[in-house]
């Protein structure tokens, strides 16, 4: 049949099956679909190679730890820039089903869990010189990353949520900016005098993300999952108890009243854009933005102040941050000089480059002591109130360990996307019962 | 063309007939306000409406922190310079900019001579599963990229491609619409000419290289403008594919400009800077290259 | 047109067909098999697949959130493809109408086509963000208030807007060149004969305009469907409550956020059914339209 072409559309009928056919049979191959788990692997180049999500100055700082190794010790070592903690993730996946994989990878604790279970990471404790003390960490760092005994993995940049206030704004409304809030009652009432004094358009903002939700129940010693928040079994039940409810309540108040603006789901730059351009009085971010917090409000001084709790209890604040995992199945050799590296990069004088450059607390108590000793923290208090906070947290309450979830990314934005459904909402009970059911069948999906 | 115009012919002699307003549109000459008068203004804020975000790119890529939050923020700032050269300099934009144009050049080079081989084929040969391969090739426009590419990564992998330029150039080089395209013009080719170069004994290759090409001219040069334009912008394959800084691309250099949010670097200014130079050379040649362009996209009316 | 088919040898048209077939059938056909038969897997991060048959296309049928999903993408592309055309339409017509500046009304009008998509997003996003917005303060002095962070409607519309904002450049170049090859003698009758241009535009042009519009119709579903992810991802990760939650953002989130290549490879292989069925009423529809010229 001679085809009549002039447009795909007038082609005959049959010709299109054909094609259709032809296309599905020729693709009818039969593939290997690749596996984890326990194999051997090689690096992808001769030179140490770190995976990490550090953009912008941090990331420089990183590439000089690196250079300042390769100075010291005759070690290559690489600090390649992979744009976000997921996909540092994606491209460990993919490095496990090639078999060639980095020495060194950042994530993010929020997916801890996930790495885990591959079955395809050596605990660092193994891999660190002997004669290295893993006590040095802080801890409550610690209490996170070890698992069944040992460090699991190399805690590296971690950081607590702080509250940040506008001094002057609060001087310009009558409030004592040495003062500041200390649980949500008196964050609304200082949001209102903020606004009815017409010195900011709303009281307070924070990035809609997961982390703050945490650091509420970490800070009213509530456990958000069964299993002592993943750490000590399979978590299948995710808990709603009062004091969250009070938590919905007063966010939802706040956003009807116009005291609080939602600046994105975790819209980091936003929420900080909006407290520099005084358009907040109040800012719930993480300690890491304190450097760049103080040089960007050129108009106005800035004070870091303790995180604002539910009511007056306060037992401790979650972790945030990453840490660097190495994978199984390298040479020994290889080890060896990965260990070296972990070393150098714990050791106290680059830890406090690495807090000082970048916000990020100092986890080693060497270089807290360091810190203290110069004199560091009285002259940038603000650098010091999350590490206060921190230590001054009870580590031990279970409900301060960040949650470990197997599919920790999905719980997140579940959570995240029903806080706006529960803040906008007007009955806000049955959606946080919604969100509770909806958390539950993503751990059940995961876990069953 | 004919019976469309026929078609099109009548139609507005029933328009004409039905059209109350003729007299008085002929003396205004306006219909619905629609008047010479007023089409500038309406296409000026229609396209002011269009080009107003590049324009806040480029503000925002001279402002020290790039805060923009209002109209009167609009004013240009004074670290356009500084700007650009740590974006070129310090973060080694030039570098990505190099790769980025080598992978695209590659890509427009080598997609258009398999194309126009392709479009030879199904237009110049009698072959009778030629439509079954066309619609082969056009099925493609539905398997979007986030579905092959784990797999397409281990493939890439096994081949030991993975952090090459072959990675980010072979996988593109087959295109769809290229062909569409290259073909929709041959059937334009007049018949006359094809049938004189039949008649002259003129092989293939011939015909290719003194009847096909100079007679496209102007459609290879806008195929190449929209492929250049589409390897260029590609960021999540090499996002994934190459390891390393050095062979990275503009599109996800854009990203290291970003810096560390979370840890509340704001460096909007930097990634407009950049922004607005790897927005430069795909823009640089959609405009020298317009009336190609324009020609490139007659669809043929049949 | 068979007169044009002056070569049959097959071993050539072979070797020319190879290079694009082989290209397609090893880069794109073999991956989305693969990622096919991974459908019918369960896999999580780094972990071993585990067969599961039917299991994921029947949790996607028996979940009303996909269904809804399915839904919003529908009507986003619709409401995209109708936006883009009209728009791209009226804006082809200006341009082609105006005696002077063609050539600057016509790059300022398609150079958002050369724009990176991310970049896009997110320059969209510094002009209409609820607070921090350049075009918020006046658009609010006009009465609408921005608020697509908790509305789930205007965010679908933000986000609609910024892809047929997009996409207007890629339209407007096929329009224009369809338009200029109208003869203008044509155009001159119509003149003369006091036909006004809207009616003239609608009447006379666009009827002749048939074969690229219906092209551009299938050009701008592809492009609702697969390329608008990037706005979905910088503006409003999928909210709020899933309002823009569309097929493509999704599945990519099912993949690269969750890990879930088993789930995701099913729901790209709906996405595709989706597509490719609305493109065959597309083409049974256009195969009705230009009978007459047969």
């Amino acid at each position: 049949m001679e085809p009549n072409d002039t447009t795909g559309h007038e082609l005959s009928r049959r010709t299109t099956l054909t094609a259709a056919g032809a296309a599905l049979g020729l693709t009818g191959i039969a593939g290997c679909i690749g596996g984890g788990g326990g194999a051997e692997f090689s690096p992808i180049s001769e030179e140490l190679t770190a995976w990490h999500a550090m953009g912008g100055t941090n990331g420089d700082t990183l590439d000089s730890i690196a250079a300042d190794f390769e100075a010291e010790s005759g070690i290559e070592a690489n600090m390649e820039f992979k744009d976000s903690y997921e996909n540092v993730l994606t491209d460990t996946l993919s490095a496990f089903d090639s078999g060639s994989v980095a020495d060194m990878f950042q994530v993010d604790s929020l997916f801890a869990q996930q790495v885990f279970d591959t079955g395809n990471v050596r605990p660092v404790a193994e891999i660190l010189p002997d004669d290295f003390d893993t006590d040095v960490y802080l801890d409550n760092v610690a209490e996170f990353f070890t698992v069944d005994g040992e460090l699991a993995s190399l805690p590296f940049n971690n950081s607590n949520a702080i509250m940040y206030i506008n001094r002057d704004a609060f001087e310009e409304a009558g409030l004592d900016p040495d003062d500041p809030p200390s649980t949500i009652e008196e964050v609304r009432s200082a949001s209102e005098t903020l606004v009815d004094e017409g010195v900011t358009q709303f009281g307070i903002t924070w990035p809609n993300h997961v982390w703050f939700v945490e650091t509420w129940y970490g800070f009213e010693g509530e456990l958000m999952t069964d299993g002592e928040n993943g750490h000590a079994g399979d978590p299948t039940t995710f808990y709603t108890p009062d004091p969250v409810y009070d938590l919905f309540d007063w966010w939802k108040g706040m956003n009807d009243d116009d005291l609080y603006t939602n600046p994105g789901i975790e819209a980091w730059g936003e929420a900080t854009t909006l407290f520099i351009e005084e358009e907040v009085g109040m800012l719930l971010t993480s300690t890491a933005s304190v450097a760049g917090l103080i040089a960007d409000s050129e108009g106005f001084t800035v004070d870091a102040a303790p995180y604002p709790g539910i009511s007056d209890t306060r037992v401790g604040p979650v972790i945030g941050g990453a840490s660097f995992y190495v994978p199984d199945g390298l040479s020994e050799e290889r080890y060896e000089e990965i260990g070296q590296l972990l070393q150098y990069m714990s050791e106290p004088e680059v830890q406090t480059e690495w807090h000082k450059g970048s916000g990020y607390y100092p986890i080693t108590q060497p270089s807290v002591d360091s810190l203290r000793e110069e004199g560091w923290f009285e002259e940038n208090p603000n650098f010091g109130v999350a590490l206060d906070q921190l230590q001054s947290g009870d580590a031990s309450d279970p409900a301060t360990k960040r949650a470990l979830l197997g599919p920790a990314r999905e719980v997140q934005t579940v959570i995240q996307d029903k806080s706006v459904d529960i803040i906008g909402a007007d009955d806000i009970d049955s959606e946080v019962e919604s969100m509770k059911s909806e958390v539950e069948s993503v751990l059940e999906g995961y876990y069953e | 063309m004919t019976e469309l115009l026929q078609q099109a012919k009548r139609r507005y002699e029933s328009a004409r007939e039905t059209d109350e307003d003729a007299d008085e549109s002929e003396a205004t000459g306006t219909f619905g306000g629609v008047n010479l008068n007023v089409i500038h203004p309406q296409l000026w804020l229609l396209a002011g409406l269009i080009v107003f975000p590049i324009f806040v790119t480029v503000i925002v890529s001279t402002k020290e922190t790039g805060i923009v939050t209002s109209l009167p923020d609009l004013l240009p700032g004074t670290y356009a310079l500084e700007n650009y050269r740590e974006a070129v300099v310090d973060y080694g934009f030039g570098r990505f900019m190099w790769n980025s144009l080598l992978m695209s050049v590659v890509i427009v080079v080598g997609k258009l001579t398999i194309s126009v081989f392709a479009a030879m084929a199904i237009v110049y040969y009698r072959v009778p599963y030629k439509d079954v391969v066309f619609l082969f090739i056009l099925f493609t426009l539905l398997l979007p990229v986030p579905v092959r590419f784990v797999p397409l990564y281990q493939l890439i992998n096994d081949l030991g491609w993975n952090n090459s330029m072959l990675a980010i150039t072979v996988p593109y080089l087959a295109s769809a619409t290229t062909v569409f395209i290259l073909r929709q013009h041959f059937l334009s080719i007049p018949t006359s000419i094809v049938e004189t170069a039949k008649l002259d004994g003129v092989g293939p290759v011939k015909f290719m290289i003194q009847v096909l090409v100079p007679m496209s001219k102007s459609v290879l040069v806008g195929v190449s403008v929209i492929m250049f334009v589409y390897a260029w912008n590609q960021y999540l394959w090499p996002l994934i594919i190459i390891e390393s800084e050095a062979n990275q691309v503009t599109q996800v250099g854009l990203q290291l400009l970003q810096g560390d949010v979370q840890g509340g670097n704001l460096s909007w200014s930097l990634v407009m800077a950049g922004s607005v130079l790897t927005l430069l050379p795909p823009l640089a040649l959609m405009i020298l290259f317009r009336k190609p362009l324009l020609e490139t996209f007659t669809i043929q009316q049949k | 047109m068979s007169t044009r088919e002056i070569f049959d040898s097959r071993l050539e048209a072979l070797l020319l067909l190879a290079p694009t077939v082989a290209v397609s059938l090893v880069f794109l056909y073999y991956p989305t098999a693969l990622a096919f038969q991974t459908s019918f897997f369960d896999s999580g991060f780094g972990q071993a697949p585990t067969f599961v048959g039917f299991e994921n296309y029947v949790s996607l049928l028996t979940s009303s959130a996909y269904h809804s999903s399915v839904l919003i993408s529908v009507l986003f592309a619709a409401f995209v493809v109708v936006g883009v055309i009209t728009s791209s339409l009226y804006l082809s017509f200006l341009i082609h109408e105006v005696d002077t500046g063609q050539g600057w009304y016509l790059i300022s009008v398609i150079w958002p086509y050369a724009l990176p998509p991310a970049v896009a997003a997110l320059v969209f996003l510094f002009i209409f963000h609820p607070t921090l917005g350049v075009l918020t303060g006046p658009i609010e002095s006009l009465g609408i208030e921005l608020d697509w962070f908790n509305d789930g409607p205007q965010a679908f519309v933000v986000v609609m807007l910024a892809a047929i904002w997009k996409q207007i450049g890629y339209n407007v170049i096929f329009m224009i060149a369809a338009m200029n090859n109208i003869p203008d003698s044509l155009t001159e009758t119509a003149q003369l004969d006091g036909v006004g241009r809207l009616r003239r535009l609608v009447s006379v042009y666009v009827p002749i305009m048939t074969p690229t519009l219906f092209f551009l119709v299938i050009i701008n579903t592809i492009y609702a469907f697969f390329s608008t992810f990037a706005f979905v991802d910088l503006l409003t990760s999928g909210g709020p409550s899933n309002a823009t939650n569309i097929l493509i953002f999704d599945l990519y989130r099912e993949a690269f956020s969750y890990f879930n290549f088993g789930v995701s490879s099913a729901k790209s292989v709906v996405l595709f059914i989706v597509v490719a069925v609305l493109m065959l009423i597309q083409f049974r529809l256009t195969e009705e339209y230009s009978h007459y010229g047969a």
